[in-house]
């Protein structure tokens, strides 16, 4: 009893801060279980609005407006609306491990770090008899789209030329590249972003 | 039949018994329309599929199209074929209206409709792969999910 009502007063703040209508979404952007956070768009016909700091929520009252600035929520006021959702979720155990591999500058060098981390990457797809691995290569956006598009693709080949040295199978790598266009870490047209410089790798 | 003939069919049938029962997660499967299952369920939980309710059970199939519905006490958990996970609380209806995971052909979709209730959304391949395909509507919004997790309230009067 006591916890419910915290969580009720707590919602009842919440809506007085922020004004709650009748008819409402409401959105919240919450780190996944590895701890990283992406980012969360909301668009009506009036606008768009985006989150990309977790525990941070937006709210749409009328589709004709735009949805409201990002807000930060009170942990026992997602519990009070989403506690039953989120006691529902499917256990996390068995999804895809992803990894993140970094590049030098403008080449297909990797770091130091991450030639430790490919060893690793390729313990897990053996210790999970993994299927499927995905790589997805990228870029930061110095240099020109066109120039970024074949960057992140000859890093992407990089990659998998490697995990198939390592012996692995070419049928179970699935290959593609993004260029400077889906950065981890956004930045203005020819900023260096060491983090944007990157191969992602999936393994199920 | 005799004997014989029996003897020579018997490998050749037991050839197409392991080719029917090597499943796995389905990637780009035609043959099954199988695009998740459940792995939660809590007290009233319903799937409605072409006009037929099925009640709701762990390891139940969930196909392109299907409702996903939860009463007063319900919840529910599913899993997509790209590991995109998805769960209700309770009084919540969700449509599935599109899904597409096909690696191969590079072909990504998914566009889950909810109409009210609560949800947590956790992001799968699908998200990985091509970020601007992955979307919740409601009736008042549309939502893309970018490698992430997230919650969503549809709240009618």
């Amino acid at each position: 009893m006591k916890s419910w009502n915290n969580g009720f007063l707590s919602w009842t703040v919440f809506c007085l801060l922020v004004g709650c209508s009748a008819n409402r979404d409401l959105i919240v952007l919450l780190p996944d279980p590895d701890g990283r956070v992406g980012a969360i768009q909301v668009t009506t016909k009036g606008g768009s609005q985006i989150l990309d700091q977790p525990g941070y929520a937006t709210q749409v009252h009328d589709f004709r407006q735009p949805p409201t600035a990002p807000q930060p929520i009170e942990e026992t006021t997602i519990t009070s609306i989403f506690g039953k959702a989120l006691s529902a979720q499917p256990d996390p155990g068995d999804r895809f491990n992803s990894f993140i591999l970094l590049f030098e500058s403008d080449t297909t060098e990797l770091r130091q770090e991450s030639k430790e981390l490919l060893f690793a990457i390729v313990k897990t797809i053996k210790n999970r008899q993994a299927k499927e691995i995905y790589v997805v290569g990228h870029t930061d956006r110095v240099g020109t789209e066109l120039y970024n598009a074949g960057l992140s693709a000859k890093r992407a080949n990089y990659v998998r030329d490697w995990l198939i040295l390592s012996g692995i199978k070419s049928s179970s790598i699935f290959v593609s590249f993004h260029g400077e266009t889906k950065p981890l870490v956004p930045t203005e047209d020819e900023v260096a972003e060491p983090l944007n410089r990157r191969v992602e790798v999936m393994v199920r | 039949m005799n004997p014989k003939k029996w003897k020579r069919l018997l490998p050749p049938l037991v050839a197409i018994f392991l080719m029917l029962s090597i499943g796995g997660r389905a990637m780009a499967d035609d043959s099954s329309p199988a695009i998740a299952s459940v792995q939660k369920v809590s007290g009233t939980a319903t799937v409605v599929r072409q006009g037929q309710t099925i009640s709701a059970k762990i390891g139940l199939e969930i196909w392109k199209n299907d409702t996903l519905r939860t009463g007063p006490d319900g919840s529910i958990g599913v899993v997509f074929n790209d590991d995109t996970s998805l769960s209700l609380g309770p009084k919540s209806v969700l449509v599935i209206d599109e899904y597409i995971f096909a690696p191969r052909e590079k072909n990504f979709s998914i566009i889950l409709r909810m109409l009210k209730g609560t949800a947590a959304y956790l992001s799968g391949l699908i998200s990985k792969l091509a970020p601007e395909s992955a979307h919740f509507e409601t009736p008042s919004a549309s939502i893309g999910f970018r490698g992430t997790k997230g919650l969503v309230k549809v709240e009618v009067e």
